[in-house]
C-alpha cells in the first residue's frame, strides 16, 4: 500500500513537472520559427542536419542584420521519426503563439499526422524533406520543397535513362515507402509513353541487406540498365552485389541518392560509372552553394545531403516572407506570401511553389567518373 | 503518515475511486492547453495497451513481446472499415472483436509454447503484420498509408480535439479496467494466475490449460485491438511505420515498468514513461537515455516495477527476502545476488 502511495506521489511529481514546464518567458524582439525533425530515433542522423543547416540559415540572416530589424530564433524539438510525437510536438509549436511558421517533419507520415493541427492553427508547415504525393495539398498552409517525384520520375525515365545511358530494357528496384512508390510509379508511367522497355520491378523493405535473389531473377529478364530507386547505403550494397556477380555490362542508374559522398566513400571502384538525377549540385563555380556545403561539413562532421540543404533553403523562404510583410506578420499571411513567391533562388536552385503547395524542380544528370560526382549535364539537357 | 492515508484508503475505498473519477472528469476543464491533453490523451491510449499487455504477461504468465501486432490490427481495422462510412462507435468494439479472434489464430497452434519460445513467435508474428500491411497497398493503402481517418460525434461535438477526444479514451480506460478486474477476480483470473506459477499444478486441479490460455490471449488482443482503434482517429494517419517492432517494446517497457500482475501496474508504467519522455524534451539527443537508464535500473532495483506486486513468483524472481530493500540490496552484499 505504502508502495502505491509512493508510486502516485511520484506521478503527481511528472504531471506537475510537464506543466511547469510549459512556462516561457515572452520576447517580442526576435521573430521565433519551429523545427519539428528526428533529433532521436531511426533518422536521427537527418534530423541532425536539419538542426545544424537551419542553425546556420538563422546564422547568416541574424549576422546580415535579422529580418525586417529583428532577429530570427529557433525553437528545435524532437519528433522522433513518430507520428503521435510529431502531433504534440505540432500542438506544442501551434499553441506557443510566439512562434510564427514551422520547418519540418522529416518523414511524410509525420508531416501528415502533424498537417490537421498546424491547417487548425493556420500556421505554415513547410517540409523540407516530405515526398508523399498528397502532402502538400492536405492544405493551403502544407508547403513541400523537396520536389515532387511526378517531375524527376520522367526526368529519370526520359531523359537519364533513355537520352543519357541509352536504355532500351531496363528493370527497376526500389525502396518500399511512400517515396519510393510514388517515384517508381512516376518513372514506370512515362517509360510506357516513350517506349522504354521496363523488364521486372522488384522491391524490398529497408533494412535489407542481400539482394543476390533479386538481382539473379532481374537478370533473367535480360536488361541493359538497372534502375535503383533508394537512398546510399542499400544502393552501395546492390552495386558491389552486381560486381560480385560478374555482371559488368549492365549500366546503372539511380534516383534518390543524391550526389552524396559516401556512396564513393562505402562503395570506392564497385560504383564507378553510376549515374543518377540531382536538383542541384555543389561546384566550385557555384559559390554560394559550395560555402555552404563546406561549412556545413565542418559543423556536421559529415557532407552535405539535399535534405539539409533543403531545410536551409526552408529558413530562407520563410524568412523571406516574413520580410515582404513587413510589419504585419500573421501565422496566416506568411502562407500567402510563400504561395506568392516567385523569385527565391536557394541553395537547391529556384523554388516556386505550385498551386498546392509544392515544387515542381529542375534536375541534372551527375555520374561517378574516377570516384568523384561529375556534372553530366545542366538544366537545358531538358527540351 | 502513510499508515494514516493507508486507512484512510481502506475505509473509504470507494470514495477515494469515486474521487479520482471526479477528478479525471474535470481535467479537461482545468488544462488549457492542447498539447498538454494530448499527451494525458496519449497516456491513456497506453494505459489501454500496456493493461492489455498485462493481462497475458503479466496474469497468464506468457510472454508477448510482439503486442504491436493486435494493436495494428485494431488500427487498420478501424481506419479500413471507416471508409466504408461505418459509424466509428460501432467500429471500436468491432476492432477489438477482429483483433480477439486473430489473437485466438495467434494462441491455437502456440498453446504449447513457454517464454522464449512464444515470445519469438509474437515477435515474428508482429513484424509479418507490419510487412502485410506494408505491401498490401490494395487494402492498407501499402507504404502511403490511410489518411483522413474520420473522429466520431460526440454530443454534437466533433472530438479531434483532445480536449474532447479525452472523454471517449477515458471512458475505454474504466471500461478496460474495469472489465479485466472483474475477469481478473473470477474463475478464469484465477485460472490464468495458477498457470502463470506452475501450470502443471494447475493441470492437476483440474484446470483446462490450452482453454484459459486461449481465452487469456483473446482478452488481451481485444483490449489492444481497442485501443489501436481508439489511436487511429486521433492522429488521423495510420501507416505501418507507426506499428514497428520498437512500439511492442515501448508497450511492454510500460508494464515491466509499471509492474507486471496487478491492475494499477501498467497505469503507473504508463504515466511515468510518458512524462519522463516528455519532461526530458530539452535534453534533445539525450532524452531517451533517461529512459534507458530508467529500464536499466529498474531491472536492478525493483525488478517487479513500481506498482509490481510481490505475491507473484515471476516479480519475486531474484530477491531474496520480502524485506530486503533497495539499501540493503546496495550496502549489504548477501543481499546482491
Amino acid at each position: 500500500m505504502i508502495k502505491k502511495i509512493l508510486v502516485v506521489v511520484l506521478c503527481l511529481t511528472l504531471v506537475v513537472g510537464i506543466l511547469s514546464a510549459c512556462q516561457k518567458t515572452e520576447d517580442v524582439s526576435v521573430y521565433k520559427l519551429g523545427v519539428a525533425a528526428p533529433i532521436t530515433g531511426n533518422y536521427a542522423e537527418y534530423g541532425k542536419g536539419f538542426q545544424v543547416a537551419t542553425q546556420m540559415a538563422v546564422d547568416k540572416i541574424n549576422a546580415a542584420g535579422g529580418v525586417n530589424g529583428k532577429m530570427l530564433e529557433l525553437v528545435v524539438m524532437d519528433s522522433k521519426g513518430d507520428a503521435k510525437e510529431a502531433t504534440e510536438v505540432a500542438r506544442k509549436f501551434v499553441e506557443n503563439e510566439e512562434i510564427l511558421a514551422v520547418v519540418g517533419d522529416f518523414s511524410s507520415t509525420c508531416s501528415m499526422a502533424a498537417a490537421p493541427i498546424y491547417t487548425e492553427a493556420k500556421m505554415v508547415q513547410l517540409s523540407p524533406t516530405s515526398s508523399h504525393p498528397d502532402f502538400a495539398g492536405m492544405s493551403e498552409y502544407m508547403f513541400g520543397v523537396m520536389g515532387r517525384q511526378d517531375a524527376e520520375g520522367p526526368f529519370v525515365a526520359e531523359y537519364l535513362a533513355q537520352k543519357y545511358t541509352d536504355a532500351n530494357k531496363m528493370a527497376i528496384i526500389y525502396l518500399n515507402n511512400d517515396w519510393g512508390v510514388s517515384a517508381h510509379q512516376n518513372i514506370v508511367k512515362r517509360a510506357e509513353q516513350i517506349g522504354l522497355e521496363i523488364t521486372t520491378i522488384e522491391n524490398f523493405v529497408d533494412g535489407e541487406k542481400d539482394f543476390t535473389a533479386t538481382l539473379t531473377k532481374i537478370r533473367q529478364t535480360n536488361p541493359d540498365t538497372l534502375c535503383l530507386v533508394m537512398f546510399y547505403n542499400e544502393l552501395v550494397i546492390i552495386a558491389k552485389q552486381i560486381k560480385q556477380m560478374g555482371w559488368d555490362d549492365l549500366k546503372v542508374i539511380a534516383l534518390g541518392p543524391g550526389i552524396s559522398e559516401q556512396i564513393i566513400d562505402l562503395g570506392g571502384a564497385d560504383v564507378e560509372g553510376i549515374a543518377t538525377s540531382t536538383p542541384f549540385m555543389v561546384t566550385e563555380e557555384n559559390k554560394t552553394a559550395y560555402d555552404f556545403a563546406m561549412e556545413f561539413e565542418t559543423k556536421a562532421g559529415f557532407t552535405l545531403n539535399v535534405h539539409s540543404a533543403c531545410a536551409y533553403d526552408a529558413v530562407f523562404m520563410l524568412s523571406k516572407a516574413i520580410g515582404n510583410l513587413g510589419k504585419d506578420v500573421t501565422r496566416e499571411a506568411i502562407a500567402g506570401e510563400l504561395s506568392a513567391m516567385k523569385d527565391f533562388v536557394g541553395v537547391t536552385g529556384p523554388i516556386v511553389f505550385s498551386a498546392a503547395g509544392d515544387v515542381t524542380r529542375k534536375y541534372l544528370i551527375a555520374q561517378i567518373v574516377n570516384s568523384e560526382w561529375v556534372q553530366m549535364t545542366d538544366y537545358s539537357y531538358v527540351k | 503518515m502513510i499508515d494514516k492515508i493507508k486507512n484512510f484508503y481502506t475505509q473509504h475505498k470507494t470514495l477515494v475511486i469515486l474521487g479520482l473519477i471526479v477528478m479525471a472528469l474535470i481535467l479537461p476543464l482545468l488544462i488549457q492547453k492542447s498539447s498538454i491533453m494530448s499527451i494525458i490523451v496519449k497516456m491513456l491510449f497506453y494505459v489501454i495497451l500496456a493493461s492489455s499487455l498485462n493481462i497475458i504477461n503479466g496474469y497468464s504468465g506468457q510472454f508477448n513481446i510482439g503486442h504491436a501486432g493486435f494493436v495494428l490490427i485494431g488500427s487498420y481495422t478501424l481506419a479500413i472499415l471507416a471508409q466504408l462510412n461505418i459509424s466509428v462507435w460501432i467500429l471500436y468494439p468491432l476492432a477489438g472483436v477482429v483483433t480477439a479472434i486473430l489473437g485466438l489464430l495467434i494462441a491455437l497452434p502456440t498453446l504449447r509454447l513457454r517464454g522464449i519460445y512464444l515470445a519469438l513467435v509474437t515477435l515474428g508474428f508482429s513484424e509479418i503484420l507490419r510487412l502485410v500491411a506494408l505491401n498490401w497497398t490494395s487494402l492498407t493503402g501499402g507504404p502511403m498509408g490511410i489518411k483522413g481517418i474520420p473522429s466520431p460525434w460526440l454530443f454534437g461535438l466533433q472530438s479531434t480535439k483532445p480536449h474532447i477526444y479525452y472523454y471517449i479514451v477515458l471512458a475505454f480506460v474504466i471500461i478496460c479496467l474495469f472489465t479485466s478486474y472483474r475477469v481478473i477476480n473470477s474463475k478464469v483470473g484465477r485460472a490464468w494466475m495458477s498457470i502463470r506459477e506452475d501450470d502443471h499444478a494447475a493441470m492437476s486441479l483440474g484446470v483446462d490449460i490450452k482453454k484459459y490460455k486461449a481465452i487469456n490471449f483473446m482478452f488481451g488482443a481485444f483490449w489492444a485491438g481497442v485501443g489501436g482503434a481508439l489511436m487511429a482517429p486521433f492522429y488521423k494517419f495510420i501507416d505501418s511505420t507507426m506499428f514497428s517492432l520498437d512500439e511492442g517494446f515501448n508497450i511492454l517497457s510500460m508494464v515491466i515498468i509499471g509492474g507486471q500482475g496487478t491492475l494499477i501496474g501498467p497505469v503507473v508504467g504508463s504515466v511515468v514513461v510518458n512524462s519522463i519522455t516528455e519532461i526530458f524534451r530539452f535534453a534533445d539527443e539525450a532524452r531517451l537515455l533517461v529512459y534507458a537508464i530508467l529500464i536499466i535500473s529498474m531491472m536492478w532495483i525493483r525488478p517487479q516495477g513500481l506498482a509490481g506486486t510481490s505475491k507473484s513468483v515471476i516479480a519475486n524472481r531474484g530477491i531474496g527476502s520480502k524485506k530486503t530493500n533497495i539499501f540493503t540490496r546496495i550496502f549489504d552484499k548477501k543481499g546482491v545476488k
